[in-house]
């Protein structure tokens, strides 16, 4: 076991099967994202939105359900989350990770790709939430080994310039929102936050408002966001 | 108010007893016996007096607070970080005889694992007030047990005892921090995967900086870092106003100077002197076990009460 962490550089979360995030313990194994600390800041972006407490949350490509568990657990009794992933892997793992920390009323889990299974909940959420592959296909071969040889290519890779699924994103948001509904989306850095920020408010600028990219601690612009008029 | 009249209900008894002694024609039994109650009576008001003297005086807000502890080695080496682990050790036990909590923050231990540095938080009524004194530096005297000549050896140790702050007392605004991790450089989210989740936080307009490794994710470290944070700045702004107080007071106690040598732990004597009451207990192993740390602290308060009188009168 030990010789296939070091020897083949593998993740240490999936040997122990866990990784600690936030003040989570995520249950994780081969086939899903182990989350990243970065992401951490979503969690605290939701709840900077003005009465998030009671709204409806769409965490899209949930993954381990980190996101999903971590909102859902700041949320009042109105509240809900519907975690969506169209991977089985992902969806057990995340089942898993809702049941752990007893979250079963408050996380709706779907099966299937990005906003397909939300048919039922458009115009009625408050916010979407996502963390797509967004890793530009041909950086893929460069990735450290613990990522690269490792971790799911379904959860990386985002297509040529790793925009694929985040454009797809950006496309559904105004249908599944309400109005003053809020998103955000983590993304591979500077340019691609750059280019969805400018693409938005120019495109699409009748629909959306105070679009801005925001750093990560590496002062990084990680993560775009922005809310529906 | 409430002490007020409590007081003048008891001098009211007081002469209603004086006169029931002074009255001769009760029986003896029904004199001695308010006798008894009058010298009673007559503590009682002396102790509501002192009360009432002392609520009086100007109190220090933060006594009630929980407190954060921080102990580093000084001047000694090796045998320094020895001795910081037992004055951690020190507090712990006197924070558990205390009924407190005591919770360790984090530990770099030093190559004979003693501690070169260690931090805790206490939290109970009124640790702040009992511990403040603590502060400053603590001289150890003893034959170290990695010296093979059995020689004495003399070093230091300095213990910092903060007021913890919360998000009321201290605001911090996101574009005063900056945050460092490990994670910095390169791309970065998903291109990343690493263990590390050390923080480390800066406070840009004071130079403040804190650095928590031992939580397991970056988030918990962040907010460790933030809070141990807020109370060195909430103890900055609470010696500049200390400053401005005690200029008017000319002794001064528990100033919570770091560089002052307050007490000297003795161990071939089996002795502990502190230095600003001038107070020598000469049973070293109960001092070490948090058994008689009142001893010391008791006197500092005491003496603490007697200046603020004395600034008071003056």
């Amino acid at each position: 076991m030990w010789a296939r962490h070091v020897r083949d550089r593998r993740p240490f979360q999936y040997v122990v099967g866990n990784e600690h995030w936030r003040d989570l313990v995520v249950a994780v194994r081969d086939g899903v994202l182990i989350p990243r600390p970065e992401t951490e800041a979503v969690v605290d972006m939701v709840r900077n939105v003005e009465g998030f407490a009671d709204g409806w949350w769409a965490d899209l490509g949930t993954g381990s359900g980190a996101i999903a568990v971590a909102v859902a657990r700041e949320l009042g009794p109105e509240g809900k989350v519907f975690a969506v992933d169209v991977s089985e892997v992902a969806i057990e793992v995340a089942r898993l990770n809702v049941q752990r920390y007893g979250m079963q009323d408050k996380v709706e889990i779907r099966h299937g790709s990005w906003f397909e299974p939300l048919e039922d909940v458009k115009g009625k959420l408050m916010g979407v939430i996502s963390n797509p592959p967004y890793i530009p296909t041909d950086d893929l071969p460069r990735l450290q080994p613990e990522v690269g040889w490792h971790e799911p290519k379904l959860a990386l890779d985002g297509g040529k310039d790793g925009l694929e699924h985040l454009l797809h994103l950006c496309e559904g948001l105004s249908s599944v929102l309400k109005p003053g509904g809020f998103f955000v989306f983590e993304t591979n850095g500077n340019k691609q936050s750059e280019f969805l920020v400018d693409l938005i408010s120019t495109k699409w600028s009748s629909s959306f408002h105070n679009v801005e990219a925001v750093l990560d601690f590496a002062e990084i612009k990680r993560f775009v966001t922005g809310y529906r008029r | 108010m409430e002490l007020i009249k409590e007081l003048r209900s008891k001098q009211e008894e007081i002469e209603g007893l004086k006169s029931l002694v002074t009255n001769a024609c009760e029986e003896k039994d029904m004199r001695e016996m308010a006798a008894e109650e009058l010298l009673e009576t007559v503590e009682e008001e002396k102790r509501l007096q002192h009360e009432l003297f002392r609520s009086l005086l100007p109190k220090d807000e933060a006594d009630e607070r929980d407190c954060i502890l921080e102990v580093r080695a000084g001047t000694g080496g090796e045998e320094a970080s020895l001795f910081a682990m037992d004055i951690f050790r020190m507090y712990e036990k006197y924070a558990q005889k205390n009924g407190w909590k005591f919770d360790v923050i984090g530990i770099m231990e030093s190559a004979v694992k003693g501690y070169k540095e260690a931090s805790g938080t206490i939290s109970g009524p009124g640790a702040f007030g009992k511990l403040k004194f603590e502060s400053g530096i603590h001289r150890v005297q003893r034959v170290p047990v990695t010296e093979k000549s059995g020689r004495l050896h003399t070093s230091a140790v300095s213990v910092a005892v903060l007021p913890q702050a919360d998000e009321v007392d201290v605001q911090l605004r996101n574009e005063d921090l900056r945050i460092d991790t490990y994670r910095s450089g390169g791309s970065g989210g998903q291109s990343v995967n690493t263990t590390d989740s050390a923080v480390r936080v800066t406070h840009i307009p004071t130079g403040t900086v804190v650095a928590i490794q031992d939580e397991r994710s970056q988030h918990m470290n962040k907010a460790k870092a933030l809070k141990i944070l807020r109370a060195r700045l909430y103890e900055i702004e609470r010696q500049r106003l200390h400053m401005n107080r005690s200029k008017l007071r000319s002794e001064q106690i528990g100033s919570g100077d770091r560089s002052e040598r307050i007490r000297t732990y003795n161990f071939p004597q089996g002795r502990v002197t502190d230095h600003r009451v001038g107070i020598t207990h000469h049973s070293i192993a109960d001092v070490m076990e948090g058994e008689n740390l009142d001893v010391f602290i008791d006197a500092l308060l005491l003496q603490e009460e007697m200046d603020a009188i004395a600034s008071f009168a003056a």
